[in-house]
């Protein structure tokens, strides 16, 4: 396809209506965004559910909207009230909230807000640029690279995300691939784990899956939990983008940060933003100033989450793997909108990657000009009961998922994934691995039986090409340093030396 | 060890359980593929079982570590188990929690295609925010109220879904 054939297309689906989708998306996606305990992942799994009949580049253009507006939306609270909107935002509460109970409300979100575009430029740029590369690259990728990707991904998306043992991440991801397995096999029509149940032949869709797992528990949790708000008082001062621009190399670090988490699947902003901050802190001439008001803080925090969407978005266009659980709930999207992400997507929808830049692009000018002028309607937002919210969510959770398909068992799967959910929290298991799990599944399953048919069920073959040694290397090493193999090898071998 | 690194430890128990339990029913679903007749004709890299019994292996395995990591930092698990239980049944934000959950089950399971749903939906709303003390009753009709017109309009309406 020509470049001026790309423009074309890129241009017809920036019309009006596209506009008008995009920042309908961005808004709701900063409001989803704002509100404690309704995240991105959520907001674009419940937008799914409503938008499934709008075309598919439509609706696809409208949840990427959500997806920036949700990631730089959760900032407002975490500055205004302390309590992040999004984990994504979480880091930024540490600088952004004593800025504003020092009366500096109005400033911190300007600050937010600039770093978020620096942040999110940063990351649609590398996207552009990354994306064919990665592309070219992955068409050489044979089934046993494929195979042992989706894997590296759950592991190590399981192996960071994880607040308590790694190997929790693991299991969460397993369980997610075993969720995968469950319907008829694409290979053979056979029925696995279906218990003859005819409901279950088609396999569990990934999207009610997703709505009950993020929306039941957080209904529940905040239902349940006491509210208090303090919500900080916003001045008048506001910041131009040059004195972030002061700021450039932390801005910088913090971009590259947020699109190398971005790239490694299953990851995401939360990791990208907190890793950023301490990098930030730890390079900083003023550390001490961290933690209590700090402009570079934020801006650290703020620029590298948002850097993260175009960096979670490369593997996801190139090689079909999500690098972010919004992420991962938009390749659900997009399948249901009958886009295939993966290294064939060049070929299928050639200026499928310009357009998402253009959406993207769009994306971030409403989300810098919607947020500050959201910022004062937000406090009265912000100061909606949980009791009010909360069963609204519930509601839009039920039909979110049942207008997918029109399906009861949908509000049944909703229901018991919900009580999964609560139980991972509890539990401490990350989400973020069984949603890698869920999507990558099929793709795990397929390549792993397509390379063994490939080498006649010889083994070897997932260690005679470079990138699947270098892949299988890297799953090996990655389980061996969490179980603790390389502390004990070190330590003897200090106590070698100390003998001899 | 600290009490809630404990009470963690008791649950990292018996979740590990349930998840070798699923690991082994996984891969033995798996193994019955894999020798199952039906499938002799399909080549047995091939067979749907390989990967089942892999990852429900794999499953088996780590919820197996995660019981015995839990056992170890438990260490009376069972003991445990019943104190936590007594103690969480007395918690307010426990009881808080079940009840909604409950709302939410009657919503799912009770009321969904036996009620219209712009009754049952405003029966949940309005009952749920009596039950949580949103506010004064007039506010919660009007809030339930025009929720139930919106969804009702947007979904119903705008996005032709069947409601039930």
């Amino acid at each position: 396809m020509s470049f001026e054939q790309i423009l074309m297309e890129v241009l017809k689906t920036l019309n009006l209506e596209f506009i008008v989708l995009i920042a309908s998306g961005t808004l709701i996606g900063l409001i989803v965004g704002a509100l404690p305990g309704l995240t991105t992942t959520m907001g674009i799994a419940l937008l799914t559910g409503i938008t499934f009949k709008f075309s598919g580049h439509a609706a696809i253009a409208l949840l990427m909207g959500l997806y920036v507006g949700g990631v730089s939306g959760g900032s407002l609270s975490a500055i205004m009230i302390g309590i992040p909107g999004t984990p994504a935002n979480a880091a930024s509460i540490l600088d952004g909230f004593p800025l504003a109970l020092a009366g500096k409300g109005a400033k911190a979100i300007t600050v937010s807000r600039s770093a978020s575009v620096l942040g999110t430029l940063f990351g649609i740029m590398c996207l552009a640029f990354f994306t064919p590369i990665l592309s070219n690259l992955a068409l050489k990728f044979t089934s046993a690279e494929f195979c042992l990707l989706g894997l590296f991904g759950v592991l190590i998306s399981g192996t960071m995300t994880g607040a308590d043992l790694a190997m929790k991440g693991w299991i969460a991801g397993i369980f997610g691939l075993t969720i995968a397995m469950i319907g008829i096999d694409e290979l053979t029509a056979w029925h696995r784990l279906t218990f003859d149940s005819p409901e279950l032949t088609g396999g569990l869709p990934f999207i009610p899956i997703m709505i009950g797992f993020f929306g039941i528990p957080q209904v529940v949790e905040s239902l349940s939990a006491e509210q208090e708000v303090l919500v900080a008082a916003l001045d008048k001062s506001k910041t131009r983008l040059m004195e972030v621009l002061r700021h450039w190399k932390v801005a910088l670090r913090a971009g590259l940060i947020g699109v190398g988490i971005g790239i490694i699947p299953g990851i995401g902003e939360d990791v990208a933003a907190w890793v950023s901050y301490g990098v930030a802190k730890k390079a900083s001439k003023h550390p001490e100033e961290y933690g209590k008001g700090s402009i570079e803080g934020l801006v650290a925090a703020e620029t590298a989450d948002n850097s993260c969407i175009g960096g979670a978005i490369i593997p996801l266009l190139s090689l079909g793997i999500p690098g972010s659980p919004p992420a991962a709930v938009l390749l659900g999207a997009f399948m249901i909108h009958g886009v295939r992400p993966g290294p064939m997507l060049s070929f299928e929808f050639p200026a499928f990657l310009y357009q998402s830049v253009a959406w993207l692009l769009v994306a971030t000018l409403f989300m810098r000009f919607m947020a500050l002028g959201l910022a004062r309607p937000m406090q009265k937002i912000l100061t909606i009961k949980n009791a009010i919210l909360m069963p609204i969510v519930a509601v839009l959770c039920a039909i979110g998922a049942f207008s997918l398909d029109i399906r009861y068992i949908d509000i049944i799967l909703v229901f018991f994934s919900g009580v999964l959910g609560i139980l991972f929290r509890k539990g401490k298991y990350p989400p973020a691995p069984l949603v890698l799990g869920i999507i990558l599944g099929p793709l795990v399953d397929t390549n792993f039986r397509r390379a063994l048919k490939a080498s006649n069920g010889d083994f070897s073959i997932f260690v005679t090409r470079p990138v699947s040694l270098v892949l299988l290397l890297s799953i090996v090493l990655l389980i061996l340093g969490q179980l603790g193999a390389f502390a004990a090898i070190k330590s003897r071998l200090t106590r070698t030396k100390q003998s001899t | 060890m600290e009490e809630s690194t404990r009470r963690l430890r008791t649950l990292d128990f018996f979740m590990g359980i349930g998840f070798a339990v699923i690991g082994l029913y996984v891969a033995v679903d798996g193994f019955r593929a894999f020798i199952s007749p039906d499938l002799s004709t399909v080549e047995r890299p091939s067979n749907p079982g390989v990967t089942t019994m892999f990852i429900g292996g794999m499953l088996a395995l780590l919820g197996l570590i995660i019981a015995i990591i839990g056992f170890r930092g438990s260490r009376t698990p069972f003991r445990k188990a019943t104190e936590v239980i007594r103690e969480t049944l007395r918690k307010r934000t426990f009881l808080k929690g079940l009840i909604a959950l409950a709302c939410i089950a009657v919503y799912f399971f009770v009321f969904w295609g036996r009620i219209p749903y712009v009754i049952s939906t405003f029966i949940f709303l309005a009952g749920i925010m009596f039950i949580f003390k949103a506010g004064a009753w007039w506010k919660i009709f009007i809030i339930s109220g025009v929720t139930v017109a919106i969804v009702w309009y947007v979904f119903g309406v705008l996005a032709m879904v069947p409601l039930p």
